[in-house]
């Protein structure tokens, strides 16, 4: 390897100068491979869904309540961001008040403040708004569909309306992030050229965007919580769709860090020397099939069948080990999975019997058909998956026919209901999924959510579940929320409301020279903890 | 109107200088170009590998130890020469020969079907404009100036994206890309031949268009507008894998060469001869049509008569 | 000459026109759009509209077609829906980064390939010929995207000597680094036009010798450096013609190079759009790469003509 002599001259002055700084001089950049097609959007709110918000949303800006990252032992839960605290009235449950941090600086130098606070909901919740970015809007709108009014109590204190009570609104809050009103103005009031220059709160600030090809972040010495001032000196992020490329890249040393390796490839980079993270997070990798009538996964017996009828082991050994068997919509050892009465291990004599006892047979077998894409965020393998899958089912007597699809598509048809010309005559679609908080239960479950309304794609429709998911919505108090959310798990597991097949473990290889990383069991991560050898 | 040397070449790899037309019923032409064809041991060899491929495709029902859509997991990603597996297995343990051998179907469909349409479509609109000339000429050759103005892949890729996955759509897409070469091919050779002086003479004792198409025109024009569209098979091949490999040509769970490339490509650090061996197929028979082009070329090129 | 020119320019502008409905057209016909990718399953109706509104989406087609016509023709390609960036913008910087490997492809492609064709022609026959007749149409029928993959593995996770991917400098490569990235890319890039060119050139070449007043030449034994010289200007159009298309080819067809290198070039930036739906960034990529093909047809015509007057009418 050569070196640039500008480049070694340029690298021991600046050694030096950082050298004479101290302390903060040794935490060296880490150079990460994201499998974003893209830069996700730099503006504070990130385009390239929970990736984007992974590593470049927590990452500079903030929201008033923040994921709690420090613990990997169990399921990540909120924390206080930029609100220190925050209570809805009793009398009132769709008001909400929260009470700001202070002394809170954007990396521009600006105050945080309660203004700063109405200006970005403001930005994204008011379309006559100077400030209004119609983008940043549209993805914030998709995940807080229940803002109402708020506004400014005092300097450091806001209140939300909500336009229902929803107990779960600070898991909805909790994505949207707070930029700097200074830094627009100094862009020209031009969101387009606040991403060349953007400022948040965060502990890391954006120093350096070239589109399509990375994004530099440095460490923000004021950040306002000392303990969570970044070890390193530099992060560099770039997005690397095509997993050869990432493994590519890593191998011949051009980044420290890949998300999502190839699972075949893992052993090879073990024994290449690169340590391979994996750490369960809220995922579902499942089949949501359509249970209306007339369709073959009406009967809860086939549905079962189903679900006893995969070899969830023979699947994760195939993974590498980079996922976990999935019983239900929580992991099994998550505190919300609780106690169903089936426990979906690999028995195909017993889907056998199901499927017999429902009318099947080898005369007469099932026949259905499933949509997949050809890759995708959170995806994983799904094409070899699917076909793994499609194995083990044919050996119980349910014949799939797979059709695969690009990933744009397979969301179109996810947004219409069974049997209409975007889903391509499918019974079952599989997309995978996020599970992050209870709030994403009634989404996908209560029946008055069915396609193409909202999430609901199988139709699928239980009067117990809409009831206990009502009540959910209802219950403020965290514990009693949190009963409600095991028995609606206890209930969609018994009746098969989706095939459970996995949950991934989110695999990224990076180099030895990569220390304190903490898999956060989170789609989010905390690099504030890692530094570099 | 008259066609610049310009046209008659082409993006598209094997159309070297120009084509010829020149008239090819004498007696013994035929003769004369399967004698020269004999001759060539570089193209018999290259025909004699694409009908082994190619038989071996239409016969891989039979040939095919295993069924090539159904593997045994536990069996995954076997070494080419492993006990049972002649070329290994796949990364869902599937039979890599069954596959390649069925592969071959999809991916020399995928080559034959669309040149051959657009053969028929682009060769009927082509030597009618050439013939006819005129208004006919102007709009069939407008229109074709419209699609000609995307570059092959460039065009393959936006319809695809536009259709969707799948092999029909592949086909269609292709098709769709060799139409306007094939037009412009055959309207510059048509041009050409209808301007030659036994054309001439045979349109002045008073032919009728129809003879005059059926007898003078068409067996002089044909033989260079075939030429031409074996070459674009060796290209569809490509563009068709090409296709699979940004994932918007055939889709899984189907075989097929370009697929199977896409899909083992992860694994080319973990068995490279394995991961290499769709890639190596592709390149082995789209050389082979290439070949055969060529031979075909210089084997009816009356210019070697001199 | 003028006026053949301008003849020229003129076609070209009901092709473009053709060009533009045709790109908006087809455009049109992809399922879905950016929106359905951007906003959750569950995103209000009423979201969804509004952001349709946002884009025209909510208008009639022919009222679509005449805006988007009406903004190109004040060089406005619109923006993007998934980043709100302006797609000019986006779209040239991303042509940079194509041509900053393009034209370096061109130049070895092409010089290889008129170096092999007019030694295979003189050689015509010879085992010279027949080796670099096999080099050539290996070139052809590499599907070379493969063919970039395995140069990644050998030279650069093997050999650890040049980059894997990425582009490793901002406009121009200006250090080693930089250039080393270039080097798989354009090598890559350059395999279909060197393959292309050399058998246009050699077909060609042989073409002007066999007339009879080369050989006339030839047996007066006035084989020159003149004669050489006649044969090449002869043998010229032909090859112009074919070294435009190539030009074009390795512009539109760069994006399963780029995919593989992961090179921000208009490629990338085309296959991207088109997985996200990206409606204004793939209209507005196609049309200014097919402008672009219609603008180098233009010019290749052009130049045949000043080579070879006999094709002016």
């Amino acid at each position: 390897m050569k070196f640039s002599l500008k480049g070694a001259v340029a690298g021991l002055l600046l050694g030096t100068m950082l050298g004479s700084g101290g302390a903060w001089a040794d935490g060296g950049t880490l150079r990460i491979a994201m499998t974003a097609a893209d830069v996700p959007t730099t503006t504070g709110m990130p385009n390239n869904g929970f990736e984007g918000m992974r590593f470049l949303g927590y990452t500079v800006f903030e929201p008033l309540i923040d994921w709690d990252l420090s613990d990997p032992s169990k399921p990540a839960d909120l924390r206080p961001g930029l609100a220190e605290s925050w209570e809805v009235d009793p009398a009132d449950q769709t008001r909400w008040t929260f009470h700001l941090r202070k002394g809170v600086k954007f990396h521009d130098g600006s105050d945080f403040n309660a203004d700063a606070v109405i200006w970005n909901l403001d930005r994204f919740f008011d379309d006559k708004s100077p400030q209004f970015d119609a983008n940043g809007s549209a993805i914030t709108r998709g995940r807080n569909p229940l803002m109402k009014s708020w506004k400014k109590i005092d300097d450091y204190t806001v209140e939300i309306d909500t336009k229902y009570p929803a107990s779960y609104f600070p898991y909805i809050i909790c994505y949207t992030l707070i930029a700097s009103p200074a830094a627009f103005a100094a862009a020209g009031n031009d969101w387009a050229k606040f991403a060349q220059a953007p400022a948040g709160t965060g502990p890391f600030r954006i120093t350096k965007v070239t589109p399509r090809v990375s994004v530099e972040l440095a460490r923000n010495d004021a950040y306002w919580n000392p303990a969570r001032v970044p070890k390193l000196d530099k992060v560099v992020l770039l997005p690397m769709p095509e997993a050869t490329t990432r493994l590519a890249a890593l191998r011949s040393g051009q980044v420290d860090w890949i998300e999502v390796p190839p699972p075949d490839a893992i052993p090879s980079l073990k024994s290449a020397g690169f340590n391979v993270v994996t750490g369960v997070y809220p995922h579902d990798w499942p089949w949501e099939w359509d249970v209306s009538e007339g369709s073959p996964f009406h009967d809860v017996r086939v549905r079962q069948a189903a679900n006893y009828a995969i070899d969830r082991d023979g699947l994760v050994q195939m993974l590498n080990g980079t996922a976990i068997p999935a019983k239900g919509w929580y992991t099994p050892d998550h505190p919300l999975f609780g106690h169903p009465k089936n426990d979906y291990t690999y028995d195909p004599d017993k889907a056998r019997a199901l499927l017999k006892e429902a009318g099947y047979g080898p005369d007469h077998p099932l026949k259905a058909k499933i949509l997949t894409s050809t890759s995708g965020s959170g995806q994983m393998q799904p094409v070899q998956m699917n076909e793994f899958i499609q194995q083990n089912l044919a050996e119980v007597g349910i014949d799939i026919d797979l059709e695969t699809t690009e990933w744009g598509t397979l969301l179109v048809a996810l947004r219409n209901a069974p049997g209409s010309a975007p889903t391509m005559g499918a019974n079952a679609i599989n997309v995978s999924f996020a599970t992050s908080d209870p709030s994403w239960l009634a989404k996908f479950f209560h029946s008055k959510n069915k396609a193409p309304v909202s999430s609901n794609w199988g139709q699928y429709s239980n009067p117990e579940v809409d009831a206990v998911l009502d009540k959910m919505e209802l219950e403020f108090d965290p514990a009693r929320r949190d009963a409600y959310a095991r028995q609606v798990n206890e209930l969609i597991t018994d009746d098969a409301a989706w095939l459970y097949v996995v949950h991934d473990m989110n695999p990224r290889a990076m180099t030895k020279k990569v220390k304190g990383f903490r898999p956060a069991q989170s789609w989010f991560q905390d690099l504030t903890s890692v530094s570099m050898e | 109107m008259n066609r610049s040397v310009k046209d008659t070449a082409s993006e598209f790899p094997a159309v070297a200088g120009r084509l010829n037309a020149v008239p090819s019923q004498s007696p013994g032409y035929w003769t004369l170009v399967r004698k020269r064809l004999m001759r060539d041991p570089v193209t018999l060899i290259a025909a004699a590998v694409l009908v082994l491929i190619v038989l071996s495709a239409i016969f891989a029902p039979l040939l095919a130890p295993y069924d090539p859509f159904m593997g045994k997991i536990t069996q995954r990603m076997k070494p080419v020469g492993f006990a049972g597996h002649l070329l290994g297995t796949d990364e869902t343990g599937r039979d890599m020969l069954s596959r390649l051998l069925y592969g071959g179907r999809l991916s020399l469909t995928s080559g034959i079907v669309p040149v051959a349409i657009a053969l028929a479509v682009g060769g009927f609109l082509g030597i009618s404009a050439g013939f006819f000339g005129g208004p006919v000429n102007s709009v069939i050759m407008r229109v074709t100036d419209i699609f000609y103005a995307f570059p092959s892949i460039l065009l393959a890729i936006a319809i695809c994206g536009m259709l969707g996955t799948g092999l029909f759509n592949t086909l269609v897409s292709l098709t769709l890309v060799f139409i306007p070469p094939i037009i412009r091919i055959s309207e510059s050779v048509t041009t050409q031949v209808r301007s030659l002086d036994f054309v001439e003479a045979a349109r002045a004792s008073g032919a009728r268009p129809f003879a005059l198409m059926r007898y003078q025109v068409l067996p002089n024009v044909l033989a260079p507008i075939l030429v031409y569209a074996t070459s674009l098979v060796s290209l569809a091949i490509i563009l068709a894998a090409g296709l699979s490999f940004l994932g918007l040509g055939v889709s899984a769970p189907a075989a097929e060469w370009g697929l199977m490339l896409n899909s083992l490509r992860q694994m080319i650090y973990i068995d490279p001869l394995l991961a290499a061996l769709p890639g190596v197929l592709i390149f082995l028979t789209s050389m082979c049509f290439n070949l055969i082009s060529d031979g075909l070329r210089s084997a009816m090129d009356v210019r070697l008569k001199l | 000459m003028l006026s053949f020119t301008i003849r020229r320019l003129l076609q070209a502008i009901p092709i473009l026109l053709g060009v533009s409905i045709l790109v908006f057209l087809m455009v049109q016909m992809i399922p879905g759009n950016a929106l359905d990718l951007m906003l959750p399953s569950d995103a209000p109706k009423d979201l969804i509209e509004k952001m349709k509104a946002e884009y025209g989406f909510d208008k009639p087609l022919w009222q679509q077609y005449l805006r988007w016509l009406w903004m190109l023709l004040h060089g406005d390609l619109g923006v993007s829906i998934f980043d709100s960036t302006p797609v000019a913008a986006t779209l040239f910087d991303a042509l940079g980064n194509t041509f900053v490997l393009a034209i370096p492809a061109a130049v070895l492609g092409f010089g290889l390939g008129i170096f092999f064709g007019v030694t295979a022609a003189l050689n015509n026959g010879k085992a010279a010929d027949k080796a670099l007749s096999m080099v050539s149409i290996t070139g052809v029928s590499l599907p070379h995207y493969w063919f970039a993959i395995v140069l990644v593995v050998i030279f650069s996770v093997e050999l650890n000597w040049l980059p894997a991917q990425g582009m490793q400098f901002d406009t121009l490569p200006s250090t080693v680094e930089g250039l080393k990235s270039m080097v798989l890319p354009v090598i890559t890039l350059s395999l279909i036009p060197m393959g292309v060119v050399s058998r246009v050139v050699r077909a060609a070449v042989l073409e002007v010798m066999s007339q009879e007043f080369v050989n006339t030449l030839n047996a007066k034994g006035l084989w020159s450096r003149s004669v050489l010289g006649h044969i090449l200007k002869n043998a010229a159009p032909a090859t112009l013609a074919v070294m435009g298309l190539q030009f074009g080819y390795l512009l539109g067809g760069s994006i399963l190079v780029e995919t593989v290198f992961n090179w921000p070039g208009s490629g990338n930036l085309l296959n991207l759009a088109i997985f996200r739906r990206d409606i204004p960034v793939m209209q507005g990529t196609i049309l200014v790469l097919a402008a672009f093909f219609v603008l180098l047809n233009l010019v290749v015509d052009v130049a045949q003509a000043l080579i070879d007057p006999r094709i002016r009418r």
